[in-house]
């Protein structure tokens, strides 16, 4: 027998899925344990094992590899507990990554945030500017030397560096990705002086154009792959300790993994790992039911995260932002805004009502929490419509106080405006959904899509809650809600993804491009991945290989990745790539605004290589059920306002413990399914899958 | 120097219309939807959602139009903005990119309005372009707007706009600025309103004769097609809107946006005590040539919670740094959006009418026809941003309310280096040096500015990579870097510029060279309360360098003294030619400084050395802090450096 593990490491649980070839999932939740995140993983596959009525050994020796989600790298980044690094840059350009392209002051921050210029700051250094060491070298953009590189400077610097104590050193040269000679060299020279010491250099890391993102890639690299190291090894022997004869991989933002053992030289690559669990179960599930256009809703406490899959494949943005820093690592495009259900309401000064970004969290928490918590939130208002009841909220760990929320309602929000707590509380509902239904708008619009050419998924704590709202305002006919046993969703998406590893190199050229020339640069991608893949320790029944080059009209300042065929290469293939560029473009921006005089510029080759393994997790399906009629799930009745044209409806409460493949339900209603809430509003109607998934039907009453 | 004035020409120097006045010359076949929608209740809970779709709709416009643009100055420098206005012109919500450009779109379309209704008429389906700086939509030629009216149920409900720097319209100098333009006959002409789209298609006549004029125009006709999908889109997004909210309630979300700033700009004012405040900007040089000092003088008066701002005894027009009427008009609110308004809604209709404006016809923020405007974006409009942000701060200064508001002068011009010819790849290019984007803010009475920070009228302004400067043009960068002492010394010390030093590399041919900038001899970015202004602007051209041996035997020049040949210090407006061997080295300016130096925490004057933001020797000089080598602070040496420095100031006030 074989099998295959996740383990999702979140802020709060651990989640675990484990699933193998006779059809058996078993699944684990256990409480997370910073910061020594390992005691919760491995917490984890305990509680895998008892659920499993197995030792230690046997749950772990049938496992073909495990692949993990952590924020091990992020959360050092984050919180800044990082290991102590020196820079090695070409000399006139240390201040690439204090002047931050002058984007630095405002990247990441919301609209409203930029629009307050005054108030604008550039974050903290990265690193102290005397821990940058200049270097006496210089390459040109063909890649010629044209300052050769003065190593006995070199390694005076190096020697300083080392002095002052760093962990690690980072090393980013102007055009190291034409040609890495250099860099090459000064690990050489590092080496000799201080062999162990943690090196990283641009050109293996992020051989990409662009040396701001390269260097503070590199640099944020060394400050966690020291981190990483120190997470990764003792947890890895620790588990062959324990039977695991299997590899143990690490998700990537990218959605692909790597081996624990070659992560930490790629730590960076890791930041995205637990956001795109969803994602990539989302893609994954997809796959399952017959969908290859999803948009990926996830509502938790603080925030509101929009997914994309687009013809079967996640999307992917080449960089992303932290600390205001842009990195340059591929990742899952996951977009955020604070729109989670602590979500704070307030007035701002005109007296206008907002949500968010500002969150309650888990301390205090939302009024009705009951803790010191005074603000209204999302989930106060939510609780005060009866959309939640105070009794099941959380599988009714938590009791909930309606009579706080109503006040922080109606001081906060409702005195000033001239509304009741309940009128205070439609109108927070109201905002959030049209603020999360405007950012899913820009996501799926702003890549060119029409959201009526995508099913929704929605999941999270409050997802299922708020979809039928935002889904509706974007004309989206069908929403899944995975519930069943795909809940652990995240940890489910780790086990059914395939493993999938990328690889990028920056060789700009101007149109028309030498069709020879990018051949041999896909190849040597290609055989460089083809190498990392078989280094994973996983057997694939096959390996396949997706290429894209980023091409833009002459000096733009994006490039639009376009899909390439496999090789060799012909010049015939070139205008194919053209024209298919073209045609995306338009498809982006619309039509006519393509304009192929300007000329075509190819930035960046990029490969994904992707490794099939023999067998994936195959979720069970669950017994159907005679009719249709739901009514033995039916719990009660409440009042319920949705909808401000509608007022107060009385609405039927189902138990979802107790509805199976085939039950049918009418709108309005509301499904409480312990962690989540579904609400079905009038019109709608929804119904259960094979995988107990709930689907909601907003058209109309009998799809 | 004197302009032979036009007869005829003022038909295109706009000015603010009232509704009454537009609506007096129109056609009947041009019914405008009303925006008198009393009778309209609009509940909290709609005007929230509406408005922020509103935002998010300008914010959709200007996005795709930077992702369209082909011009550095767009997608890098966010040198373009959008808006949407109501039927009359009034903006009511402006992108985050530009403020200066957009400010005068509101002019543009009242002009419009009043000149285009009956012929060529104003239809569904049109846009009209303008680059003509009298008539407004930007502050110079290069300004290329797009205006596009958008209809509702037969009636004109409104407009989108969108403008964007475009790198060359023509004119002797490529780039279109000419420092020795005499008037404005020697730039790009102005091309007033003309419908350059019918019906959703672009016109191939009026096209050719706008990209005509260019020496790139590939790249202004790809920047047309940005400007034209970017409207389409804010079409398409407003009439769902309507579909979904009713026209009615958008109209009155767009008119109670623009009442909402006004009244919370409003009440801020009248918590501040009244009062009278005056700053002076001055410009050195105002074309080749020229040996003067030319002034900007405001005086801002604020009763209640009205300003008056007025300009009386501004210089007259002189050379080419003059700007139009629109461009004192941006400049003015480029200088408030971010002082005054950066927790408001971004709605120039509202917030303007809480401004009055004094000015003199003639002089050089209010230029006559046909007197040279090419520069007057980042010349006298620049300028005048500058005395309003001085005067403004002066005035929030004195509220504990508003006093974190405050901010002194930033980079206070824009250090100009245009270069043109053929690229390492044998095509034309014609750029501008983008670097000086990366100016100092000024410093708050409460905190330091911040180093390398952008312009605080483009919210988003960014610098490109090195490595992509060196992709798309034939030059060699030997550094970029944040400047020592740059930043105006103060008890928060203003924000650091930086320098560049490039030289041609693998050029076909020498590099055409237009430079241009004020504030090398005068202060622009000046400091408040006691505080330094910022370092002034620098270039320098080095006349056959040593560059190119000393790369070859493994040296990598910092200074300019290391690269021997002949330095020239080029004045503020000239053309010249960068030759194989020269390096040329630009260091544009820091931001102003706040209160004394001599009061900085002492603790912060040892942090900035060891960060390398001052030098040791400014430490003493400047701020009376003695470090030992170790970049701590000697208390007693300290001590008596700064008594020292008071004594030394008394002493020259009594001597």
């Amino acid at each position: 027998m074989s099998a295959i593990l996740g383990i999702d490491i979140g802020g709060t649980f651990t989640d675990a899925f484990l699933g193998d070839d006779q059809g058996n999932i078993t699944t684990a939740k256990v409480p997370s344990t910073p910061p020594d995140f390992a005691e919760g993983f491995l917490n984890a596959v305990d509680e895998i094992g008892r659920k499993l009525g197995r030792s230690r050994e046997s749950t772990l020796s049938d496992v073909d590899y495990i692949c993990h989600g952590t924020t091990a790298a992020l959360n050092a980044l984050v919180t800044g507990n990082v290991s102590r690094v020196g820079l090695l840059t070409t000399k006139g350009h240390r201040d690439s990554i204090y002047i931050m392209n002058v984007e630095g002051r405002y990247a990441g921050l919301g609209p409203e945030e930029i629009q307050n210029v005054a108030a604008t700051r550039k974050p903290p250094p990265l690193l102290p500017k005397r821990m940058v060491k200049e270097i006496t070298e210089r390459v040109d953009y063909q890649g010629n030397v044209v300052v050769r590189l003065d190593e006995d400077k070199a390694r005076v610097a190096i020697r300083e560096l080392l002095e002052d104590g760093v962990a690690a050193i980072a090393v980013s040269l102007l055009w190291s990705f034409v040609n890495p000679e250099h860099e090459i060299r000064l690990r050489k020279i590092i080496e000799e002086e201080s062999p162990g010491t943690y090196i990283c250099l641009s050109s293996d890391l992020s051989p990409k154009i662009r040396e701001y993102e390269r260097t503070v890639t590199t640099v944020m690299n060394a400050q966690v792959g020291p981190t990483l190291r120190d997470y990764l090894a003792p947890l890895t022997e620790e588990l062959e300790l324990r039977g695991l004869n299997g590899a143990l991989l690490v998700m990537q933002g990218s959605g692909g993994t790597v081996s624990a053992q070659d992560a930490p030289a790629q730590a960076i690559t890791t930041i995205g790992s637990v956001l795109t669990g969803g994602v990539v179960g989302a893609r994954n599930l997809g796959r399952k039911l017959g969908h290859r256009n999803i948009i990926t809703s996830d509502i938790g406490g603080t925030t509101f995260l929009v997914g994309l899959v687009v013809d079967g494949e996640p999307v992917y943005s080449s960089s992303t932002t932290l600390n205001q820093f842009t990195v340059s690592t591929p990742m899952v495009n996951v977009t955020s805004i604070g729109s989670g259900g602590g979500a704070i309401a307030w007035l701002d000064a005109g007296g206008n009502l907002r949500v968010g970004p500002r969150s309650a969290g888990a301390r205090p928490g939302p009024a009705c929490f009951g803790r010191d918590g005074e603000e209204p939130t999302v989930t106060d208002a939510n609780l005060v419509l009866g959309i939640l009841d105070p009794k099941t909220f959380a599988e009714g760990t938590k009791r909930l106080d309606v009579d706080r929320a109503r006040k922080a309602l109606e001081t906060r929000i409702g005195a000033p405006l001239g509304l009741d707590a309940e009128q205070a509380a439609a109108a927070v509902f109201e905002i959030q959904n049209a603020q999360t239904a405007d950012l899913l708008r820009r996501v799926v619009v702003g890549q060119g899509h029409d959201p009526r050419d995508f099913v929704l998924y929605a999941f999270g704590g409050g997802g299922p809650a708020h979809c039928f709202a935002y889904g509706a305002d974007l004309g989206i006919k069908e929403i899944y809600i995975p519930l069943g046993d795909a809940n652990a969703f995240s940890a489910y998406g780790l086990t059914t993804s395939d493993v999938v590893l990328s690889a990028e190199l920056s060789n700009p050229a101007t149109y028309p491009f030498d069709a020879a020339r990018v051949e041999r640069q896909f190849a040597e991608l290609e055989a460089g991945l083809t190498a990392r893949l078989e280094a994973q320790g996983v057997s694939f029944t096959s390996i396949g290989m997706r290429r894209q080059l980023d091409i833009r009209y002459t000096a733009q300042m994006f490039e639009v990745p376009t899909p390439v065929g496999s090789g060799p290469l012909t010049d015939a293939d070139m205008d194919t790539v053209i024209s298919d560029f073209e045609h995306t473009y338009e498809q982006m921006f619309g039509h006519g605004t393509g304009y192929a005089d300007a000329g075509f510029q190819l930035i960046n080759h990029r490969v994904f290589g992707i490794g099939s393994t023999a067998f994936t997790p195959e979720l069970p399906i669950a017994r159907k059920a005679e009719s249709e009629d739901a009514r033995g799930a039916l719990s009660g009745t409440r009042r319920v306002f949705l909808d401000s044209r509608r007022g107060w409806e009385v609405t039927a409460i189902y138990d979802y413990a107790r509805l199976t493949h085939g039950h049918r339900l009418e709108g309005p209603a509301i499904v409480e399914a312990g962690t989540t809430t579904v609400v079905v509003p009038r019109d709608a109607s929804a119904q259960v899958d094979s995988l107990r998934n709930i689907i909601l039907h907003l058209d109309d009453r009998r799809p | 120097m004197a302009v032979t004035p036009v007869p005829g020409s003022e038909i295109f120097a706009s000015r603010p219309y009232t509704n009454e006045e537009i609506r007096t010359d129109l056609p009947e076949h041009l019914p405008l939807y009303p925006t008198d929608l009393s009778g309209v209740e609009v509940d909290p809970l709609t005007y929230e959602v509406v408005r922020n779709r509103i935002f998010a709709i300008t914010d959709l416009m200007g996005d795709a139009l930077r992702r369209m643009s082909g011009s550095l100055v767009v997608t890098d420098c966010n040198d373009f903005d959008v808006a949407l206005t109501d039927p009359y012109g009034h903006i009511v919500q402006v992108g985050p990119y530009n403020t200066q450009l957009v400010a005068s779109i509101g002019l543009a379309i009242g002009w419009i309005l009043r000149n285009r209704a009956d012929n060529p008429g104003i239809e569904p389906g049109d846009m009209f372009l303008c680059s003509d700086p009298w008539v407004g939509g930007g502050l110079h030629q290069n300004d290329v707007a797009l205006f596009a009216p958008l209809f509702h149920d037969g009636k004109l409900f409104g407009w989108t706009a969108a403008v964007a720097h475009q790198l060359d319209v023509g004119g002797v100098s490529p780039g279109s600025w000419t420092p020795r333009a005499e008037d404005v006959f020697w730039e790009s002409l102005p091309m007033p309103p003309i419908k350059v789209v019918r019906g959703g298609v672009i016109q191939c006549d009026v096209e050719d004769a706008y990209v005509r004029r260019s020496r790139i125009p590939k790249l202004v006709a790809l920047d047309l097609r940005a400007k034209v999908g970017a409207n389409k889109l804010g079409h398409e997004r407003i009439a769902e809107l309507i579909r979904k909210f009713d026209a009615d309630t958008v109209q009155q979300v767009m008119q109670l946006q623009m009442r909402d700033a006004e009244q919370r700009l409003r009440d801020r004012l009248a918590t501040i005590p009244d009062g009278t405040w005056t700053a002076v900007n001055h410009q050195e040089q105002s074309h080749t040539g020229d040996r003067e000092a030319h002034a900007i003088r405001l005086k801002l008066t604020k009763t209640g919670s009205d300003l008056l701002f007025d300009f009386t005894g501004t210089d007259e027009q002189s050379g080419m740094i003059n700007c139009t009427f629109t461009g004192l008009y941006g400049g003015i609110i480029s200088a408030m959006m971010p002082l005054l308004c950066g927790d408001l809604p971004w709605a120039p209709g509202g917030i303007m009418r809480c401004v009055d404006i004094i000015s003199e016809p003639g002089t050089l923020n209010n230029a006559t026809f046909p007197a040279a405007v090419g520069k007057g974006s980042v010349a006298s409009s620049w300028a005048t941003t500058n005395a309003v942000m001085e005067c403004l701060s002066q005035m929030l200064d004195t509220h504990p309310s508003t006093r974190s508001s405050v901010a002194s002068v930033c980079c206070g011009s824009w250090d100009l280096s245009i270069v043109a010819g053929l690229n390492q790849h044998g095509a034309p290019f014609a750029t501008s040096i983008l670097e000086p984007m990366a100016g100092g803010f000024g410093a708050g009475s409460d905190h330091d500015g911040v180093d390398t920070a952008g312009l605080p009228f483009i919210p988003m302004g960014k610098v490109p990579d090195v490595e992509m400067n060196e992709f798309t043009t034939p030059l060699l960068y030997l550094w970029r870097r944040e400047e020592t002492d740059s930043g105006g010394p103060g008890r928060y010390r203003g924000g650091l510029s930086g320098s560049v030093a490039f030289t041609p590399y693998h050029s076909p041919a020498p590099i055409y060279q237009v430079i241009s900038g004020s504030g090398k001899a005068v202060s622009m970015n000046r400091g408040l309360a006691g505080g330094h202004p910022g370092a002034a602007q620098e270039d320098i051209a080095v006349r056959g360098s040593d560059a190119a041996e000393l790369l070859a035997r493994g040296e990598l020049p910092s200074t300019v003294a290391e690269l021997g040949g002949t330095p020239e210090f080029p004045s503020n407006q000239e053309e010249s030619l960068l030759q194989q061997g020269d390096v040329y080295v630009m260091r544009w300016q820091g931001g102003g400084g706040y209160g004394d130096p001599v009061l900085r925490d002492p603790e912060l004057v040892a942090a900035d050395v060891r960060e390398l933001k001052v030098s040791r020797d400014a430490a003493r000089t400047v701020y009376g802090v003695v470090l030992d080598d170790s970049f701590t602070v000697n208390a007693a040496a300290t001590a008596a450096c700064r008594e020292a420095v008071r004594a030394d100031r008394r002493n020259r006030v009594q001597g």
